[in-house]
């Protein structure tokens, strides 16, 4: 089974606090994982120690086998999705999506291009002018068209409708059906998580506190849903 | 990336481009006006006849009522050529200080940056694009500028090592350009919110420069000192050599000096009211006009080593921020 992200003991300091803290996990290829836990838990300090914009403080963490801070030959495998979905907002898709084929060794243009189609998203008007959902389906669009072996969002759907973000779920189990990338999502909106995810990761006051294939956890722990699963996670947390 | 810095930086280009043709709109027409008087008045011919030496013949004409002439009609154009010392910080404001603080303000450097490009070359090349449109529109202002001034300051009005005129001319606004835009750049950095910035870079820039022109121009290399006699003075200064005069007074014949920021000056066979020739000021036979001054020749080494310092400045900054730069996430 290929590990596509896997830390050990990783830590990430802000000053004294620790932001991240003893973090070791594996991520198996083919999976969507959730990553779970409240504000402030480590979740975008993670994701960004995933994609190379942070370096880690303490511990290890490879990404596809490599350590991926300042290392573009990660970068051009990994796409990312920030937190509140942020694109240049006087760039239409179309110029967006030229940036990309010109920053990215391989960026599959095509792909993006259909995918705003298949959604009708106006690919001429500057992205500022779009709704939030919208806007979220081009930044989508955007990482998706460098191929990632491996996807990491950031709290993609925390600022938009619950419709909107219906959609945007649909869209993303779309895209991984069609190319197999691994997933590693993070959100604190659990009901989502439900039907999108087969690994949950849960992370409270910088630390893992649940981590496993969301079939084995709820046959281990004989919890109903994913949801009572994390919250008693989270509890238990809170208690220790 | 070329792409995506023009894509990003072109309104300020253009913005850019408009104020450099305006200038000149401005300082050709009125430039080639101020030399066909400066010709018409007689000036340049009496101005070469001058020379650049120091010091003149006491009987020497000083072209003193052309340049009065000249100075009654285009006195004000100095006045205007002042405003355009702010270009450079302008530069530093608007196309420096937004660079990275712009992108993280917005979040959009999560975007950019996890793009495959790194960091560095991302920044390399951002600041060597800006560096260079910064480079051209600075060298064109700074040399057109020099031309546009010579006639002012050879009619003596303001000479070109005026603390203002010596800024605004030649090598020295190229410096100030790419300082401020790195400044900018760099400050980004620190500050990775537009307006906190922008205050930072114009502080800094005011602040760079009024020390250095304040402190340290003036020893950039040993001034020179040059005395001549009160009583029978065969010589006077030369207007035209442009020197930078730091200090000057008279002193007596030990040295000690009697009143500073004065000059006397007079002939062998004096008659007059001044024949007392500052007798009557305490000057005591013996007295010599002295002054502390940089020669007017040495105008475009002491530009240079303006520019110069300001130019390793920028490179210091650029260096700075590229390390700053990985640590933000």
């Amino acid at each position: 089974m290929e590990i596509v992200l896997e830390t050990e003991q990783l830590g990430k300091r802000y000053g004294r606090t620790w932001a991240l803290r003893d973090c070791s996990l594996r991520l198996p290829a083919g999976r969507v994982a959730a990553l779970v836990g409240p504000n402030g838990a480590g979740k975008s300090t993670l994701l960004h120690l995933a994609v190379g914009l942070l370096r880690p403080d303490a511990g290890v963490i490879r990404v596809l086998g490599q350590a991926p801070y300042d290392n573009t030959s990660v970068l051009s495998q990994v796409g990312f999705v920030a937190q509140d979905t942020p694109l240049y907002r006087d760039f239409t898709a179309d110029e967006l999506f030229t940036m990309g084929s010109r920053l990215n060794r391989r960026f599959d243009l095509a792909l993006a291009h259909r995918r705003l189609e298949q959604i009708a998203i106006p690919r001429d008007k500057p992205v500022g002018r779009l709704s939030g959902g919208q806007r979220a389906q081009v930044a989508l669009a955007l990482a998706m068209a460098k191929r990632p072996r491996l996807l990491l969002l950031d709290e993609p759907v925390a600022s938009i409708d619950p419709l909107a973000r219906r959609e945007f779920l649909d869209a993303l189990m779309g895209i991984v059906a069609e190319t197999g990338t691994t997933v590693l999502l993070s959100s604190h909106i659990l009901a989502d998580l439900e039907r999108t995810c087969d690994y949950l990761i849960v992370l409270d006051a910088s630390e893992v506190r649940l981590s496993g294939s969301v079939d084995t956890l709820i046959g281990e722990h004989r919890h109903v849903t994913v949801e009572d699963l994390v919250l008693r996670h989270l509890a238990k947390g809170a208690s220790a | 990336m070329i792409w995506l810095t023009w894509r990003q930086h072109r309104k300020q280009a253009l913005v850019t481009a408009i104020g450099l043709a305006l200038l000149a709109a401005f300082m050709i027409p009125t430039g080639l006006a101020m030399r066909h008087t400066f010709t018409d008045l007689g000036l340049a011919d009496c101005v070469r006849k001058l020379g650049t030496d120091s010091v003149i013949a006491a009987n020497a004409d000083t072209c003193g009522r052309a340049s009065v002439a000249f100075n009654n009609q285009y006195g004000t154009m100095s006045m205007v050529g002042i405003l355009f010392l702010v270009l450079p910080l302008l530069v530093g404001l608007f196309w420096g200080a937004p660079l990275v603080a712009r992108e993280v303000e917005a979040g959009t450097h999560r975007m950019v940056w996890t793009q495959g490009v790194g960091r560095r070359r991302w920044a390399l090349v951002k600041f060597g694009l800006l560096g260079a449109g910064a480079l051209v529109a600075s060298v064109a202002y700074g040399l057109g500028t020099s031309w546009w001034l010579t006639p002012i300051s050879e009619a003596g009005q303001h000479g070109r090592f005026n603390v203002f005129f010596f800024d605004m001319q030649g090598l020295a606004p190229i410096g100030y350009t790419l300082f401020a835009v790195a400044l900018g750049f760099f400050a980004g950095t620190v500050w990775p919110k537009v307006l906190p910035a922008m205050t930072a870079t114009l502080t800094g820039f005011v602040g760079l420069r009024i020390a250095l022109a304040t402190l340290a121009r003036p020893h950039y290399l040993p001034a020179r000192v040059l005395t001549y006699p009160v009583k029978d003075a065969t010589v006077q200064t030369n207007p035209a050599a442009q020197d930078w005069i730091l200090s000057y007074g008279i002193r007596d014949p030990t040295g000690k000096m009697l009143t500073s920021n004065a000059q006397i000056a007079c002939a062998p066979d004096a008659t007059g009211p001044g024949a007392a020739c500052g007798s009557d000021l305490g000057i005591t036979p013996g007295s010599y006009n002295w002054q502390l001054y940089q020669p007017g020749d040495r105008f475009w080494l002491f530009q240079a080593i303006e520019a110069g310092i300001f130019v390793a400045a920028a490179a210091l900054l650029l260096y700075l921020a590229i390390r700053r730069i990985r640590r933000i996430a």
